[in-house]
């Protein structure tokens, strides 16, 4: 799994990625609440990562360059997995879905560490009241470098 | 199990969202002992948080309830292949149901929605009446609707500015709008930056924007706070309760009456009716328990689909084909209202500048109603109706991600990093609206297969993409590319179209009408075959209009309630 977020949301000049961010961590604790009824699909779809991997390049998906791994991932996103694997578009959607909430959500859910997935995007972060100026087309808005928890916690 | 018998009351209201939420505030206010019967539960300030992974992602709260067993399926017509049945329901249970958690927005239909058939005839003869269409005018007009938008507006609170007091325009309101008798209790919710720039927009192509009318404070009212324009307000609960939910507004305002009782996690099972064709009282499920509650009228007010389900699963010897439907009419004149937003018929732009909506809420912003409605010469168009075009505020750091990427980059990768690093804060859209009609393929009915927890089926959904529809979305994506490059976007993306199968905007299968023939309930709201059986919701509308159905929903709601108070005796007997 985290050789595949790694490819989805790389760590390069840009900032950050999915592994800094803790999407791995994210996705973990989802598959065992929230997401429980996923975790066959990952079992199957990162298998299918590596039987299409060993077609490939005779080892696992983890071992090879980042460039064939994209390829592999290329091809699952286009449903045409070497392997055969019928589901890889739809185990493709999935993991993109979730690396993003894992990404870009309230870090309190175990993702966006230090909030580096609202500073890629220039989200200026929750807050309970905003100013008229706030929402100027040139509004220097600072980060409110705060999750949802600890926002509504601080107002209650 | 034996159902448990509950003393009788006067009137029993099944759903306390919108429309019931509404309508037991005349009741009550009459001396009327009502009885609200709510599938959900309570929730508090507290309970709302502006949190995207559990309100968007993981849509809560609908994950968990009732109406989420019984989602109903859909196929693309009669003889068509089966759309996708949604994950989650659109409508969510719980005290003030969905208003709880909508965008807020809170419009009076035009004059001409009331009276589409007969004014299409007058204006372009009967070729232009889409063909397969049941459409009829409306049994009331606009403007005996008036007084109850009115009184609505005032008791749940709506900001806005008028464009129209008793045929006096202001420019500064809809121009476009119906009269109203007076001015709206609270001014409009401000602008934003981004507003400003497509009202400008607007204004350079001759078009006339306003601040569409919302169900939120824009000062403080009643004792509670104005709004705090913090965002998370799509399917998200007001934590400050600025937001005009019926949970904070005409519940608790008919609740210190002492006339009304709210019952929540009530799971109601069917309506009962006697051999004279009256209804006698309504069979409900909670804790387990079964409870016989005995009422002199009962109205229905859960959602568009489940008020026809219920009827269909409420037969008796009265009613062999199910409550009030010895005419066939339940689940017909179906209308999924024709909404592009997003990957559903949307219009997207982007821009070479951020244009800073991460605050704000959807019913903020700025709206176009010249291509809206008969507002326009549709002769050698093709189609009749048109779209209210909205751009609204508010912009998740998920959704904003996750946001379409204009052919310029796959969606990973160190490409699709750049580019939203770059963009994610530069992309607009339109919120457009465009008036749908009934048609005789168009309906609702019992799944015949798929079934909820109960073993009772749920509802199906039988719809498609008729020509007329399909036309004007196709103009009004037209209009919405041309206001977002106005302002400035340098590319546009739509989504293809497609019938909203199951829709946060459901009308019809207990269509209002004089004609008992063609109509399940009179102008009134009260059924044809079952006198004390009244309807509330948008399953009583004939024609959708081009804007959010909620506010007609609650003045209809509030009109038939105020004539059962006035004919009580006729009625309740």
């Amino acid at each position: 799994m985290q050789a595949m977020v790694s490819r989805l949301i790389p760590s390069d000049e840009n900032g950050p990625g999915a592994i800094e961010a803790g999407c791995v961590r994210y996705i973990e604790l989802a598959l065992a609440g929230a997401y429980r009824s996923s975790k066959d699909t990952y079992k199957s779809g990162l298998a299918a990562l590596d039987s299409d991997a060993r077609i490939i390049a005779g080892t696992y998906f983890a071992s090879i360059p980042p460039a064939e791994q994209d390829k592999i991932l290329t091809a699952f996103e286009q449903n045409t997995s070497a392997a055969g694997f019928k589901e890889s578009a739809a185990f493709f959607e999935l993991v993109l879905a979730h690396t993003w909430e894992g990404m870009f959500g309230d870090p309190s859910y175990g993702g966006n560490t230090n909030f580096v997935g609202w500073d890629l995007i220039g989200y200026p972060g929750p807050r309970l009241y905003v100013s008229p100026e706030m929402q100027k087309l040139d509004a220097k808005t600072p980060h409110s470098r705060v999750s949802v928890k600890r926002l509504m916690h601080d107002s209650h | 199990m034996t159902p448990i018998k509950l003393r009788k009351t006067d009137v029993v209201v099944i759903g306390l969202g919108a429309a019931g939420g509404v309508a037991v505030l005349p009741l009550a206010r009459a001396g009327l002992k009502v009885v609200g019967l709510e599938a959900g539960g309570w929730f508090q300030p507290k309970d709302h948080l502006p949190d995207e992974i559990r309100n968007n992602v993981r849509n809560w709260p609908h994950a968990v309830q009732k109406a989420n067993r019984e989602v109903p399926t859909a196929r693309n017509g009669p003889e068509g292949p089966a759309l996708p049945r949604p994950a989650y329901h659109p409508m969510m249970n719980g005290v003030g149901g969905t208003s709880l958690h909508y965008w807020g927005q809170s419009w009076r239909l035009k004059d001409w929605d009331f009276k589409v058939r007969s004014e299409t005839l007058r204006r372009y003869g009967p070729s232009a009446i889409p063909p397969g269409s049941t459409v009829e005018d409306w049994p009331l007009s606009y403007e005996e609707l008036e007084a109850c938008y009115d009184k609505v507006e005032y008791a749940i609170g709506v900001s806005g500015k008028a464009g129209n007091i008793r045929g006096t325009i202001d420019q500064a309101g809809n121009i476009f709008e119906s009269p109203r008798q007076r001015e709206f209790p609270m001014p409009p919710l401000r602008s934003s930056g981004f507003a400003d720039k497509m009202a400008e927009a607007a204004r350079r192509l001759d078009w006339h924007s306003f601040t569409p009318p919302a169900a939120i404070n824009s000062v403080p009212r009643n004792g509670r706070s104005a709004c705090y324009y913090h965002g998370f307000c799509s399917r998200g609960g007001c934590p400050v309760s600025a937001k005009n939910s019926t949970a904070v507004t005409t519940i608790p305002e008919a609740m210190s009456t002492g006339n009304l009782q709210v019952v929540p996690q009530a799971h109601v099972i069917a309506i009962d009716s006697d051999n004279q064709g009256r209804v006698t009282g309504v069979l409900y499920l909670k804790d387990e328990q079964e409870y016989f509650q005995p009422a002199s009228v009962v109205l229905l007010a859960s959602y568009t689909y489940e008020n026809t389900r219920l009827l269909l699963l409420s037969k008796s010897s009265a009613f062999p084909k199910g409550l009030s439907n010895n005419h066939g009419q339940v689940g017909l004149h179906y209308i999924s209202h024709s909404q592009g937003w997003g990957v559903w018929n949307g219009v997207v732009g982007l821009f070479p500048f951020d244009v800073n909506r991460w605050y704000g809420m959807p019913a903020q912003g700025t709206a176009v109603d010249n291509w809206a409605d008969d507002n326009f010469d549709h002769s050698g168009l093709g189609f009749i109706g048109g779209g209210n075009m909205h751009v609204p505020m508010e912009l998740k750091p998920i959704e904003a991600a996750s946001m379409p990427t204009f052919g310029q980059t796959p969606r990973w990768g160190s490409s699709w990093k750049a580019f939203v690093k770059k963009n994610a804060g530069r992309w607009g859209a339109t919120y457009t609206q465009v008036s749908s009609l009934p048609y005789e393929d168009h309906f609702l009915d019992l799944d015949p297969e798929v079934k909820d927890p109960l073993g009772n089926p749920v509802c199906r959904v039988t719809v498609s993409l008729k020509e007329n529809e399909k036309r004007a979305m196709l103009f009004i994506q037209e209009k919405a590319e041309q206001w977002l490059r106005e302002a400035g976007a340098i590319a546009v993306e739509r989504a293809p179209l497609a019938p909203i199968a199951v829709n946060t905007h459901a009308y019809g299968g207990t269509r209002m009408g004089d004609n008992p023939e063609t109509n399940v309930v009179n102008r009134w709201g009260f059924s044809h075959e079952a006198p004390n059986l009244g309807l509330l919701g948008a399953s009583v509308m004939g024609t959708s209009g081009a804007r959010n159905p909620t506010l007609t929903v609650q003045a209809l709601a509030w009109r038939t309630a105020e004539h059962l108070v006035t004919e009580w005796k006729s009625i309740a007997l």
